[in-house]
């Protein structure tokens, strides 16, 4: 297989916002992020392609079939929506099962195969309990068993990390991270470039509903590092503060606007934030606070776009 | 599908239907609204009526109980089947599965007809036997005056649950719309001299009472088509607007809500 899924020229709006603007990109085997800040089309995409939207032009393909209103190709999906509602008076044990049953599963074999999910993510101990009282974590994991119980092919997952406490994060990555080694394919979005890295080097980013770039992500991370990073200390000393950092050659500019704030630029973000804390230290300068106003992706992806 | 796969997922989506409808707190507030002609025959025996006969429980039950309680139970439920669905974001996990959205309207739609029958069945039973066990009579007096009302109630839940349906998928706020269709529509056409009551449901429910009941006010409702043909006549109502919903919602997307 070439390609889980491909878009081609896809625009979608609704009325006159636009959430999706020419998008053309190509998702690969194994596990893809799409990469991008609130708003920027992800969740149109992933409900394009799951067929819960039409697209109003282009062409959109899932295991290579039109996913509008494709019941058949449901069987080889499993989907994991942006938001945390469940059905509240469900436990997660009936949740996950009743979704089994849905797929045609007998209900003893339902009630095994939701068992045998909920112990994948983590929720065995809760498994009984209603969903209404789960944390944010908790019913992330719920909905990510219920997108993968029933064995698909791809998995669809819209913010899977959103919410998720540190321990549901860790869980959540694992069985991502499994679902793929064992062979499955993985479309999973995220605002947060960071929580990708950690699973895949296999980004699409996503600004504006367009397709911004898309590859290995080291290449992208190195064209991102290439745009100067902006940071701003809080110190009472700016004037000492910036003739120690003006050592750094990938330091590219230095102001001092107010009497207690230094604001740097970097060609390196990485580097600088590495060899910061040693310079601090050894220069035993005053750091009160530092801020990057270049931080978001919301910036990155303005660079990107010019 | 083989038809194996379409039974378990009628099973499932019916009874997840089910245990919303019946089974959350809303309950409440339907088990009181649908209780009412059952506390009412209570009362009238309770205060020793003299006038309270099986003559006077269908003067009562008709505006009270079709007019009122079975079309605000058949529009609070019947609205909330797909809407709130997708109020409530929890559709996606219905429309990720290999069912049809056509079928999963259907299959909701025979969960609400279950569950509206569950709470105004043994109401109006009950109240009907309050009402014979008060003049003394044997409870298979005027069986069919309880015919008469279990028919309307069946035909009713149908035809204003369908219509209620329809309007669900066609429209964001269906409770006004339903409530405008149910109250003003239903009394204002339903009570016009004429034809023009034909363009009611009430009138086929009253329409089947005339027929089916041989003694009291009914009798003299005028209708001009026998119970049969208003049985007909409402099936196929119920019919033509859960295909109309069928075929909206085959057609609908769903944005996910803020």
């Amino acid at each position: 297989m070439s390609a889980v899924a491909e878009a081609a020229g896809v625009s979608k709006w609704y009325g006159e916002v636009l959430g999706l603007n020419a998008f053309t990109a190509s998702f690969g085997t194994g596990i893809t992020g799409l990469v991008g800040p609130n708003g920027a089309g992800k969740s149109t995409l992933f409900k394009l392609l799951i067929g819960q939207l039409h697209a109003n032009q282009g062409t959109l393909r899932l295991l290579g079939e039109n996913p509008w209103n494709n019941v058949p190709m449901m069987r080889r999906l499993g989907y994991c929506p942006e938001h945390n509602q469940l059905y509240g008076w469900l436990s997660g044990q009936q949740f996950v099962e009743a979704l089994l049953r849905l797929d045609g599963m007998p209900a003893a074999e339902a009630s095994k195969a939701a068992g045998a999910a909920l112990k994948v993510v983590g929720l065995s101990a809760a498994a009984h309990r209603p969903t209404r009282t789960y944390s944010r974590g908790m019913r992330q994991r719920a909905k990510l068993a219920q997108a993968l119980a029933h064995d698909p092919e791809v998995l669809i997952l819209d913010e899977p990390l959103s919410g998720a406490d540190p321990m549901a994060r860790v869980q959540i990555l694992r069985t991502i991270a499994d679902f793929a080694k064992d062979g499955g394919h993985v479309l999973m979005s995220t605002h947060v470039l960071y929580e990708i890295e950690r699973i895949t080097n296999n980004i699409v980013l996503i600004h504006n509903g367009k397709a911004i770039a898309s590859g290995d992500i080291h290449a992208i991370r190195a064209l991102i590092d290439e745009h100067p990073h902006a940071v701003r200390f809080e110190t009472p000393q700016p004037r000492q503060l910036a003739q120690a950092l003006a050592r750094m050659d990938h330091v590219v500019s230095l102001e001092v606007p107010a009497e207690d704030t230094l604001v740097i630029r970097t060609r390196k973000p990485d580097a600088f934030y590495k060899e910061l804390p040693g310079i601090v230290a050894d220069t035993k300068l005053e750091v009160r606070g530092l801020e990057s106003p270049d931080d978001s992706l919301e910036a990155v992806f303005r660079y990107l776009v010019g | 599908m083989g038809v194996t796969e379409s039974a378990r997922r009628l099973w499932v989506v019916m009874s997840l239907t089910l245990r919303y409808l019946l089974g959350t707190r809303r309950i409440i507030a339907m088990l009181l609204l649908s209780a009412i002609p059952f506390i009412l025959a209570l009362s009238l025996a309770a205060g020793r009526v003299s006038a309270f006969n099986i003559d006077l429980f269908q003067r009562l039950m008709i505006p009270l109980f079709l007019q009122v309680v079975l079309i605000f139970v058949t529009l609070v439920n019947a609205t909330t089947l797909i809407r709130e669905e997708i109020e409530d974001n929890t559709l996606p996990y219905l429309l990720t599965r290999p069912i049809s959205k056509p079928a999963v309207v259907l299959y909701k739609y025979i969960g609400y007809l279950v569950a509206v029958l569950v709470l105004l069945v043994p109401p109006i039973v009950l109240a009907y036997g309050v009402t014979e066990a008060y003049q003394g009579t044997a409870l298979a007096t005027d069986l069919d005056v309880l015919g008469g009302f279990l028919v309307a109630t069946l035909i009713g839940s149908a035809a204003y649950g369908a219509v209620f349906l329809f309007i669900s998928v066609l429209v964001r706020k269906p409770l006004a719309v339903g409530l405008l269709i149910g109250f003003v529509w239903e009394s204002i056409v339903g009570s016009i001299p004429g034809d023009v009551p034909k363009l009611s449901v009430i009138h086929y429910l009253k329409s089947i009472l005339q027929g089916m009941i041989a003694v009291g006010p009914m009798t003299t409702y005028g209708s001009d088509i026998s119970a049969g043909i208003a049985v007909l006549i409402l099936v196929g109502l119920s019919v033509a607007m859960i295909v109309l919903a069928m075929m909206l919602f085959q057609q609908m997307e769903f944005r996910q809500k803020a």
